[in-house]
This record gives C-alpha cells, structure tokens and sequence, in this order.
C-alpha cells in the first residue's frame, strides 16, 4: 500500500516502511522525479510556476507563500495515500528547515481524508523508540 | 534513463563501516554508481538494481544498514558541498542518524514479538487536574 509519511522526508519512516513491505510516499521520490524532468533550474526552489497555482488546492490566497509551495509538492502525496504514519514533533520539522504551519495543515488534511493514520511521536530515548517501533510494525502489518 | 539515488545510512550501533558497503557494492559487480561518505554511502542507478543491490546490502546487517532515496543525483552542482551547493540538509540526517541507535533497538525489540507499552498522554485530562492547574494560576 501507498503510505504517507509526515515528516515527507524522513529516514527514519521512509525505510520503516519499506522494511515492512509498504510503498513509501516521500517529498525526495517526487523531487528526483523534478529534477529529473521538469528541470528546475531556479535554486535553491523546488518549484515551479504551476505548483504556485497547485498549492491553492491545499491552501487559501491568504496563507504564506512557503506554506502553499510546500503544499503544492506535498499535497498530491496525501491525495494519492492509502494510508499514513504522522510523526509528531520531529525535531527538524521545526526551524529552519521546517514550517509548523505548513505540518498543521497537512496533519489537518490527511485527517480530512479519513484514511487509516498512525499517530507517533519522534522517540528521544529508547523507551519512546520501543513503542514507536512496534506502533508501526502493528500498523503496517495490519493494512490490507 | 529513470535513476534512483539512494542514501544509506549505517547506524551508530552497527560495526559496518562506509568502506564495506562501497566495496560490497563493487564486488556485486552491477552497473551503479556508489560514493563513500561519512554516514554510509551514496548509491545511484536503474531502481531495478538500486533495489537489487539495497537487499543484498541489507543482509551485511539487516538491522544496521538503513536507506532513503535522494531526490538530487550524485555530484548535483546546486546540491553538492565540494560545488557550494546552496541546499542545507545534513542538519536533520545528522540527527536521524544519531537516532538510528535507537531504531534499532525498538526493531529488535519489535521483532522480538515484544508488545508497546500503553501511553497515557493523550487520555484526555482529568477535570479536577485542570482545577488544580486554574487554581495555582490564580
């Protein structure tokens, strides 16, 4: 199955995912297949002048600029998800690589969707990381 | 030709080193390209391959050797450091990979049939705890 993943570029799921047999939904499958075809050739954006108009699909005109380009690459994951694994409070999806708005949201839009999600929280020690483990495992294991 | 670029990653707790993996890659002998580096190696082919040649590296240490695909390609000028590439990244990979100890212990745990342990933190909060919390505010 298609699972979406949140952090959309984390090492940590996108390989437990594929450890349990699943199909990994990540930002960097949908960047390479950019940069591959689409030529981006305005760095540092990962965008292009389409997806400015995509991300309205995801977004309203008055929500920032980053949160809509955000949303343009990470939005047709979640609309092609069959299911999800939420990681919250990931320590780098906050600062400058990160946007708390732009998680808000797309934990609001995968719940919108009502697909089977897993809520987990990033493990700090090895307890956390235990049950954090074993939430997946169950979880995957139990998709159809 | 479709590429995929591969990172992997090889936990903290693994006794596998960058050097095993380049050199395992080029003794499978299979038409892909694998750079050495400092958390693991960077790996880039036809998917087919990629994938070929992810499982049998896997088995070097199955519960040690981890891996995400990379959206840019090897050497990609806006990407890579030696070329001033202008993306920063390596600030979470270095953090996922210090977690990867961790990881690891949870799967061997998991594996293990072990079952997780019920948190209560997102039971909703009892009302007279959020009496007493009013309380103390006031």
């Amino acid at each position: 199955m298609k699972i979406f993943i949140d952090p959309p570029n984390s090492l940590i799921l996108f390989d437990l995912v594929e450890r349990f047999g699943h199909e990994p939904l990540s930002v960097m499958a949908t960047i390479q297949e950019r940069v591959d075809n689409l030529e981006i050739d305005m760095p540092p954006m990962n965008v292009t002048l389409d997806d400015v108009k995509k991300g309205l699909d995801y977004a309203g005109i008055e929500v920032p600029s980053g949160i809509r380009g955000r949303l343009a690459v990470w939005g047709p994951l979640i609309d092609n998800a069959e299911a999800a694994i939420i990681m919250e409070d990931a320590p780098y999806s906050f600062g400058c690589v990160g946007c708390h708005r732009t998680n808000l949201l797309v934990e609001f839009l995968v719940r919108k969707r009502g697909i089977p999600t897993l809520e987990i929280n990033y493990p700090h020690e090895e307890g956390e990381a235990r049950n954090m483990v074993i939430k997946v495992k169950e979880f995957l294991e139990g998709l159809q | 030709m479709k590429r995929e670029t591969r990172l992997i990653v090889i936990s903290p707790l693994s006794e596998i080193t960058p050097d095993q993996i380049t050199r395992a890659v080029y003794a499978m002998g299979h038409e892909v390209t694998v750079k050495e580096t400092c958390y693991g190696a960077l790996l880039e082919g036809p998917p087919e391959t990629v994938k070929e040649v992810m499982d049998d590296l896997k088995k070097m240490d199955p519960l040690g050797i981890y891996s995400k695909i990379r959206g840019f390609p090897l050497g990609d000028p806006n990407r890579c450091r030696a070329q001033h590439g202008s993306r920063p990244g390596f600030s979470q990979l270095q953090r996922e990979w210090q977690d990867l100890a961790l990881v690891e212990k949870g799967l061997q745990c998991a594996l293990r049939g072990e079952e997780a342990e019920e948190d209560d933190d997102r039971a909703p909060m009892p009302v007279k705890e959020l009496q007493r919390i009013c309380e103390e505010v006031e």
